[in-house]
């Protein structure tokens, strides 16, 4: 046991924010105690010593940040005493606001979509296995899984790496839509995540847009019109599609689809800066409607997803995509 | 999936290609799968003529080279010649001698391995030791068809005429056309050659049809030179496993052909045992594995005997790759009945390997299951062309053409003759398709393409990839997936196969029908539009930060990480942790904006933040904590950055039409969005007089100042978005103007100290009265707030007070009686002396 008159006046001095009460001969001797100590005592002792020192550590820290504190003031005042009327508080600096360029492109692309009579709702960016690969057809151990390199968390949540992660809940929270005869059209923008190493052209963190159209009678050429539609308005122009084969789980048939790159943003005429490829598509597979409650014999419906941060480097020519998520005023007020 | 277009054309009855290359490549990316590249390989031997060498005499200054006289039927331009026609070449390749045929580079042509690299080595004629040297003949490596370079190539083919272009041999002027591998996750068949040649030929509108030692089920010999047994315990997780063992094998290098196809599809050629094998898979999609039948049979207790299990207990395995693991669990290992000899369907062993010496050998052909060999080569990081394509999942209905070929191409190419039955653990009459029928209506197909396709016309594109059809009574179709495809099981599958072979290009485009009723809002997203609108408006910059943070942000700001949700996978250490809220993310960044010269800023983040303890609040996943957080600093002011934080908020307050409340923080708050503030300096914010918390406004501690470099004036707030939506009203707060001028006086009054600024305007707000039936309003705001050592103890609120009548010109005196109760109300309830 440590002598509690010397333990007192330890802190008593620590309390005075006396910092030299670490290095203190009366500390010190403490440890000179445990030296001559039977060995079965010195586990308990050599702990009492710390816990003592680790305390004195406390109570010196939090003297230090009470040192530095500033003085209370008066939160329900609308300004602090004696504020002439020139220093009064206000909003706004001498230069304009922005907005991130992501929740520009974002918008742009709802407001686009919103006009075509799909409702947007954000995606989620913690959620667990079920809506992120089972309820997508993507059956435990199946290896389209490995083109997913997720994030776990302890408790086998998953930072979604893609936004088709809503898919199963909108379709199941609107499936009353279709029995009033209507289809269930959305987009969902949101941030995903890939466990990938960071460089200029890598990030772990972006954002997709998926969208959901399902309905009776609904095929494959018309999602290939929809999407064509929609880019054909995004890039004000009228402007060739065209599909490639794919595999995804969730969608059968599954499409890379690429634009024709509009001229502006081509480097040369070589075929391969004449097509963009821009998303992955598909007529949503039976089984994904079925597990959201939705019969796959009476409707069909199609699903695409996009990314963002592409289209927005490309227009910009931004040469970094870590800029996105810098926080650097020098980039985000260019925007 | 590298696709030799020459190696198809072997197995392909009709032609491979029936355009030119860059049209059959376009049809490949629009109807099979992406192209990734197309390389002409037939273009490295540009220039490289079959030669015959006439003579070959010792180089009189040099020991180890010849001059040789090689005859290329005058093909050659521009090249020295004697009478004869003959071309002088020196060489030093030990098996060059008279009457050779051989690949030799004229002067002008370049070194096939070196063409399309950096540094392409163009031959010349030049003297070498004082005899002039036309070009040079190659060696099997210098023309990239092995890794032979102990001499020259010795052309054996027949037939072969001097002077021909030398890519005509071996198969060597092909295309290789590399398809994504992603494609084909769902078509293991199509990681061999014979997939994607019928592939190839479907989607050209052509009949294919299968080899006929892959489309016939083969019967097998008898024989009993060498035993061998097979045990499989693991019938669920291998459900066919194939051996033979054969015997009298040569082993020595393959085929010129052969290796030179090996290296034009990656693989590296070993001998002719293993490059059979890998051959093989190459063609069928199949892998197969060979082992030394006698070191088999040396660790096994008696007679050589192969058991298919899971591995004992720290059971370990030296694998080929010279690594040795101790595998997992539930990993499939074959073994004898002493020990493990290799991975199943991942990697062989290195103590059964075939090598120089071995004399009889066992050909393995099984069938794994796809999630076992993922598990396992994810596990140990196995990555191999069994592995891509076993965790595809093979069909196990294959397994007895592929041996079949096997013991054939055994035997052609290394005089192996079989020496044992062929063993096979599927017993039973199989069936020859994986999956039941599949019954479907040309309508299900045409409403799903939006196509209008003729019952024929959808038969014959499924023939074309020798999918058979049949029609029911119904009049519908039954369809019966070939035995290779694993990947026909509902009547979707056949709509897909359908839409790809008619071509998906052809589709009639046409908008989805739409009802006329408007497009539903959901509500949140709008509201961050708003919110973050109405935030640039006041000069705000809109940032996003990383969901994900390091433990030590948490920390600096004063967090305890235990309450994050932990990421255990991420690569990088700066992810860590789920982040609890904003601000610390956007006070993190501070401090380089800052250094960067923006000595003034406003940044303001919408976005999402997690605590562990809401693990399950949403329908079973954790709750999203939805919330706008705005920081604002200056490096060069001082005073109390708080009230210029409340100012935005004010602002932000005035634009959704709420008043917000400031409450003073009495007993310090331990949540864990509270940590960062410095709770003296720090107001909840409510809305105006109610307690409905929205979030909290405020300064920083010290020591989140101190570990985040912040300046002294640096303040925030965090409020969260769904009470802040739910709390914009609805009605309007509109006041109509009056006719009459309004009159203002101002009151100062003279309190203690203590008194705070809310407990003044609470009393003011009391004791304004106003006579109703006069149709008057009355209105307040702050003028001044006033301390001097001349009062000390003392503070002094001035106000300017506004009264408003609708009905006629007020006079002094109405407001003055006002003011005189309010006084003597602040005498009662404060004590305070109007001044």
């Amino acid at each position: 046991m440590i002598d509690e008159s010397l333990a007192h006046a330890l802190r008593l001095r620590a309390k005075e924010g006396d910092q030299t009460v670490l290095r203190s001969p009366e500390l010190k001797s403490l440890y000179d105690q445990l030296r001559t100590m039977p060995a079965e005592q010195r586990g308990s002792f050599g702990k009492e010593i710390n816990d003592l020192r680790q305390e004195l550590q406390q109570i010196l820290a939090s003297k230090h940040e009470a040192a530095e504190a500033l003085p209370s003031i008066d939160v329900t005042a609308p300004w602090d005493v004696n504020t002439s009327p020139a220093d009064r508080p206000k909003s706004g600096l001498a230069v304009n606001g922005s907005l991130h360029p992501l929740t520009q492109e974002i918008a742009r692309i709802v407001d686009i979509f919103a006009r075509m009579g799909f409702t947007a709702l954000e995606s989620r960016q913690i959620d667990d296995d079920y809506h992120m690969f089972e309820s997508l057809n993507f059956p435990e151990g199946h290896p389209a899984r490995d083109d997913y390199d997720t994030f776990m968390t302890e408790e086998g949540l998953i930072a979604p790496a893609h936004t088709s992660t809503m898919q199963n809940r909108i379709i199941s929270d609107n499936k009353h839509l279709l029995e009033q005869g209507e289809p269930i059209a959305y987009v969902i923008p949101g941030r995903v995540f890939r466990n990938e190493d960071l460089d200029a052209t890598h990030e772990h963190t972006f954002h997709q847009l998926e969208g959901i159209y399902v309905g009776k009678n609904i095929h494959a050429g018309m999602l290939v019109a929809t999407l064509k539609t929609y880019l054909n308005e995004y890039f004000g122009e009228e402007l060739d599609v065209k599909l490639q084969p794919f595999y995804f789980p969730f969608t059968e048939p599954s499409f890379e689809l690429a634009v024709e790159r509009p001229t502006i943003l081509r480097k040369d005429d070589s075929e391969e800066q004449k097509w963009l490829e821009l998303l992955g598509c598909g007529m949503i597979n039976p089984n994904v409607l079925r597990m959201a409650g939705v019969d796959p014999e009476v409707y069909t419906g199609f699903a695409w997803g996009q990314g963002i941060e592409r289209m927005v480097m490309m227009k910009n020519e931004i040469e970094d995509i870590r800029h996105f998520n810098s926080a650097k005023l020098d980039f985000l007020r260019q925007f | 999936m590298k696709f030799s277009i020459n190696e198809a054309q072997n197995y392909s009855n009709v032609p491979v290609v029936t355009q030119d290359i860059d049209a059959l490549v376009q049809k490949i990316g629009a109807q099979l799968g992406a192209v990734e590249t197309v390389e002409n390989w037939g273009h490295k031997y540009d220039g490289v003529i079959v030669a015959k060498v006439v003579s070959c005499d010792k180089h009189p200054n040099a020991d180890k080279l010849n001059i040789c006289w090689v005859d290329d039927a005058g093909v050659a331009q521009d090249v020295e010649r004697n009478e004869a026609g003959h071309v002088q070449v020196v060489c030093g390749a030990p098996n060059v001698r008279a009457g050779l045929t051989v690949a030799w580079l004229p002067p002008g042509s370049t070194v096939p391995t070196t063409v399309g690299t950096e540094e392409p080595f163009v031959l010349g004629a030049r003297e070498l030791r004082g005899v002039v040297s036309n070009g040079m003949l190659a060696s099997a490596q210098e023309l990239g068809i092995s890794d032979d370079h102990t001499g020259i190539l010795e052309i054996e083919e027949p037939d072969i005429q001097v002077g021909s272009p030398f890519k005509q041999l071996y198969g060597l002027d092909d295309t290789i056309i590399e398809i994504e591998n992603k494609m084909f996750t769902h078509r293991p068949d199509c990681f061999g050659v014979l997939g994607v040649a019928r592939e190839v030929a479907g989607i050209q509108d052509q009949a294919f049809s299968s080899p006929e030692w892959y489309s016939v089920r083969p019967q097998f010999d008898e024989a009993h030179d060498l035993e061998i047994e097979v045990d499989n315990q693991i019938s669920e997780l291998v459900p066919r496993f194939m051996a033979v063992a054969m015997k009298n094998v040569a082993i020595k290098p393959s085929p010129v052909w052969l290796q030179a196809l090996l290296n034009r599809v990656g693989i590296k050629p070993i001998n002719n045992v293993v490059d059979v094998t890998n051959y093989l898979a190459y063609v069928t999609a199949q892998p197969l594995h060979a082992y030394d039948y006698d070191k088999v049979k040396a660790l096994s207790h008696h007679k050589a005997k192969l058991v298919v299990r899971k591995p004992h207990k720290d059971e370990q395995i030296a694998l080929l790759n010279g690594k040795t693991i101790t595998p997992r669990t539930e990993a499939i290992m074959i073994a004898t009945d002493k020990e493990v000899v290799g991975i199943g369907g991942v990697m062989g062993g290195s103590t059964t390997e075939v090598d120089q010496n071995t004399q009889n050998i066992i050909i393995e052909v099984a069938t794994f299951d796809m999630y076992s060999i993922r598990r396992t080569s994810m596990t140990h990081g196995l990555f191999t062309d069994a592995v891509t394509r076993n965790n595809k999942g093979q069909s196990p209905l294959q397994n007895d053409r592929v041996i079949a070929k096997a013991i054939s191409l055994m035997n052609e190419l290394a005089h192996a003759e079989q020496a044992s039955n062929v063993i096979d653990t599927l017993n039973s009459q199989q069936s020859d398709s994986l999956s039941e029928p599949i019954t479907i209506t040309p309508d299900f197909i045409n409403v799903r393409l939006g196509t209008g396709l003729s019952k024929e016309k959808i038969i014959s594109l499924l023939a074309n990839v020798e999918i058979k059809t049949n029609e029911n009574d119904a009049g519908e179709l039954v369809i019966t997936a070939p035995f290779w495809r694993t990947d026909l099981a509902i009547r979707e599958d056949i709509v897909e196969e359908v839409g790809r072979l008619y071509g998906f290009d052809k589709l009639a485009l046409e908008m989805p029908p739409r009802p006329t009723n408007p497009t539903k809002v959901e509500p949140m997203l709008a509201f961050k539009h708003q919110l973050r609108t109405a935030l640039a408006s006041f000069g705000a910059s809109e940032v996003l930060t990383y969901s994900f943070v390091h433990g030590n942000l948490l920390q600096k700001a004063g967090q305890d990480p235990s309450v994050a949700f932990k990421l255990t996978n991420a690569l990088s250490p700066e992810l860590q942790y789920f982040r609890i809220n904003l601000l610390p993310s956007i006070l993190s960044n501070v401090h380089s904006n800052i250094k960067a010269g923006h000595t003034q800023l406003a940044l303001f983040e919408i976005g999402k933040g997690h605590i562990n303890f809401h693990k399950d609040d949403d329908n079973g996943v954790p709750k999203e904590l939805e919330m706008v957080s705005l920081v604002v600093a200056n490096k060069s002011k001082k005073g109390a950055a708080f009230y210029e934080a409340r100012a935005y908020l004010n602002d932000l307050g005035q634009k959704l039409g709420i008043k917000f409340g400031y409450l003073p923080i009495k007993d310090p708050l331990d949540f864990p969005i509270m940590q960062q503030y410095d709770q003296a300096r720090t107001a909840l914010v409510v809305i105006e007089g109610t307690d409905t918390i929205l979030g909290a406004v405020g300064e920083f501690t010290a020591s989140v100042r101190k570990g985040l470099k912040l300046p002294e004036y640096c303040a925030g707030f965090e409020l969260s978005l769904g009470d802040l939506l739910a709390a914009i009203p609805t009605g309007s707060s509109y006041a109509p103007l009056s006719r009459y001028p309004s009159i203002s006086q101002d009151i100062c009054l003279e309190v203690s100290e203590n008194t705070i600024y809310e407990t003044v305007a609470t009393l003011l707000d009391d004791s304004l009265q106003v006579d109703a039936d006069l149709d008057q309003t009355i209105a307040w705001h702050p003028v001044d707030i006033y301390q001097s050592e001349e009062i000390a103890g003392k503070k002094r609120f001035t106000f300017r007070v506004t009264l408003t009548s609708y009905q006629q010109t007020m006079t002094e005196n109405v407001l003055s009686n006002i003011l005189q109760a309010v006084t003597n109300e602040a005498e009662n309830r404060l004590g305070a002396i109007r001044i």
